[in-house]
């Protein structure tokens, strides 16, 4: 009797635990399919034109119009796709190398008052970007920076390294420090144990941090509104409004260079998304 | 060539002492092995002798030169990791040739050093390897290969077997052990815990505890002359048997009371003072024998019997409540559990301890030597 017990109780777990999938991977679908399809749909929209965007929202194009995106690409785009890679770019690098180089101090040197510079530069998480405007676009005047790619990849970086030096050093506490003392044996000074040993080890974390930057300076709107103005030194998401309010009822010109904006964000998640969710996890999720 | 001399090497974290005042002649080509329970220091004697740790006072001097504030690298010192600590994204042959990189030495000269080290440590084939893809024994190999390479005056390991399984401990100590002796002229300082390696190892071992210096022996002189409790119970193994006993008659020779069985005489000779006072009567489990005839020196009932083959180990309740006499007999002696046995040692065998822990020297070698401190 206890063995159709024990049956009946399989039996149920089963049908359960399928339910439970079913169910699971149905959310997930149907938050795949939330994501994905306005992209696609503002991808497929910027082969049309007006009529059938309006007529057949749905619909697949009825013709394929390439023009569409070479006309948008010429008319601005280019500027800005240009303006944005060098801003981003410039200020991934910065962030990352600073950011290392900080979280390095802070857990492989003998720094007095360590946990004060610690709670210093992790304060920095809180500082919000809308309050700091008012004396930053003071400053940037003053010195000479305001509407240049300059003010933008200083600001980006200075609001990034506190983020990224916290992951960094969550990556870099979990890191053996014999290694460090096997290389100080070697005669290797801080900076080459910096260069040829912790970085290099520290790939996976650089990778997620460089994607997460990309990610925020590329689609960054406030600050490269406030800070740019001259249309030759703006980034993308500012230039799409401009593109808008010029070309405001070609909407599909206006797709296009929604899509080519998005594209290479999309390209460069889906190469290094392996990376990013190794590293993320190593460094903070243990 | 480096002889290397400790003068009071003292050790503080903030206000926590650990070292307190170690001194220390080691010879130029010499094996010196640290021992001592965990956590009296022997790493962190090491990693100051490397330079890796600050010394807090003292001086620490490389050939006549003090080299306190050498940096670690221009000490001419090479380390060996307990955990290896290879670089994991270099292969083997740039884990090997790192230091020398640093160094800018020419790139034949690295090829070639690199290779003789593989050559020696048979690693030649796995030089394009990365760690993490070589067994621990094989990683063992290519941390000692690292050290040769920069050729050091001074070669330290901090117990460089203890994450090798058993049969690769002893593979890996016999290499060690002829390692050394193709190096003749390189010093050499190994921290263990284990007895073996010390014994099989050293030329001379250096017993600490507390961050104090026990003793400093050759292996066989700590071995059979302890200088203190201590040492008699750390070296050797299963430990000496201490059995609480009283001096009857000083002169010269002693006779010796204890419990569970009758006096003894030793042949040591003793000041008429120390008549009636309470010492320790150490014996070593294979010191003792069964009794062959009316004389014996402990009688008790056998508690518990290990047989390992070829010796067994026999526990004897002689009265000393929870501290059973261990005996170590021949395997193929017939001890049955609950049956009263005789045991007696060689006088000579014998090792007296004051109450202060210090050794009142072993009987035999008694005579000439420093006189017995009580
Ligand atoms: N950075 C440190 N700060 C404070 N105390 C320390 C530090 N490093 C070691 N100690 C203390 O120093 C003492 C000696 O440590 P050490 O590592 O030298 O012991 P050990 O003899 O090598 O032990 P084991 O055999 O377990 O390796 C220990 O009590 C330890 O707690
Ligand atoms: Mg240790």
């Amino acid at each position: 009797m206890s063995a159709t017990v024990a049956v009946g109780r399989a039996r149920h777990v089963n049908v359960w635990s399928v339910i439970a999938r079913t169910f699971l991977y149905s959310f997930l679908i149907c938050l795949g399919v939330v994501v994905i399809y306005p992209l696609i749909w503002m991808a497929l929209s910027g082969f049309k034109d007006n009529a059938q965007i309006f007529g057949d929202p749905f619909a697949l194009p009825v013709h394929w119009a390439w023009n569409n995106y070479v006309q948008a690409w010429n008319q601005g785009v280019r500027g800005y796709v240009t303006v944005s890679v060098l801003v981003t770019v410039a200020s991934a690098i910065c962030t990352v190398l600073i950011s290392a180089w900080t979280a390095f101090g802070l857990t492989r040197t003998k720094m007095p008052a360590k946990p004060l510079v610690v709670a210093i530069v992790l304060g920095g998480l809180m500082l919000s970007p809308t309050v700091a405007i008012i004396p930053l676009v003071k400053m940037l005047q003053a010195l000479g920076l305001y509407n240049t790619y300059w003010a933008l990849i200083i600001l980006y970086t200075a609001f990034r390294v506190p983020f990224t030096t916290f992951l960094i050093r969550a990556y870099m506490l979990d890191l053996p420090g014999d290694l460090d003392e096997a290389a100080t044996m070697d005669g290797a000074s801080e900076g080459q144990i910096f260069w040829r040993i912790t970085l290099p080890l520290c790939r996976p974390i650089i990778i997620s941090c460089v994607i997460l930057h990309v990610l925020f300076a590329w689609n960054e709107y406030l600050f490269a509104m406030i800070f740019t103005s001259g249309s030759d030194v703006q980034t993308l998401p500012v230039g799409l409004t401009s593109i808008m309010a010029t070309h405001g009822t070609n909407y599909a010109v206006v797709f296009a260079a929604m899509t080519i904006s998005a594209l290479p964000i999309v390209i460069v998640f889906f190469a290094a998304q392996r990376y990013f969710i190794r590293g993320l996890s190593e460094g903070i999720g243990k | 060539m480096a002889d290397l001399t400790l003068r009071q090497i003292r050790k503080s974290y903030g206000s926590v002492d650990i070292l307190h005042g170690i001194d220390l002649d080691i010879k130029s080509g010499e094996f010196i092995v640290f021992v001592g329970p965990s956590g009296c220091g022997k790493s962190t004697l090491l990693r100051s002798i490397a330079g890796l740790e600050e010394i807090t006072s003292g001086d620490l001097c490389i050939d006549d030169e003090v080299v306190n504030d050498v940096p670690p690298s221009k000490r001419g010192i090479a380390m060996v990791f307990q955990s290896y600590a290879l670089y994991p994204h270099m292969t083997v042959y740039e884990n090997m040739a790192f230091g020398m990189r640093i160094a800018k030495v020419s790139k034949a000269e690295i090829d070639k050093r690199v290779r003789q080290a593989a050559e020696i440590l048979q690693l030649t084939k796995y030089l394009d390897r990365l760690p993490k893809a070589m067994s621990g024994g094989q990683r063992q190999r290519v941390a000692i290969g690292r050290a040769i390479v920069r050729n050091p005056k001074v070669f330290l390991f901090d117990e460089p077997l203890s994450n090798l399984d058993a049969a690769l401990r002893v593979a890996t100590r016999i290499e060690i052990a002829k390692l050394k002796e193709s190096m003749p002229n390189t010093t050499m300082i190994y921290v263990t815990h284990d007895q073996v390696e010390a014994m099989t190892l050293a030329d001379r071992i250096v017993v600490l505890k507390d961050g104090h210096i026990e003793q400093v022996g050759t292996p066989m002189d700590l071995y059979k002359k302890p200088g203190n409790l201590f040492v008699a119970q750390f070296i050797g193994s299963p430990a000496m048997n201490i059995v609480p006993a009283r001096i009857e008659t000083a002169g010269e020779v002693t006779a010796i009371s204890h419990i569970g069985a009758n006096k003894v005489t030793v042949p040591l000779a003793t000041p008429a003072s120390a008549n009636g006072t309470e010492i320790s009567l150490g014996v070593r489990p294979e010191d003792l024998f069964i009794a062959a005839g009316a004389d014996y020196l402990f009688e008790g009932t056998v508690d518990y019997v290990e047989q390992l083959g070829e010796v067994q180990l026999v526990y004897v309740d002689i009265g000393q409540a929870d501290l059973p006499l261990v005996t170590k007999l021949p395997g193929n002696v017939e001890v049955k559990r609950s049956a009263t046995v005789r045991l007696n040692a060689n006088p000579g065998d014998l090792h007296i301890f004051g109450t202060d822990g210090c050794s009142v020297l072993q009987p035999q070698s008694a005579h000439g030597q420093t006189g017995p401190r009580l």
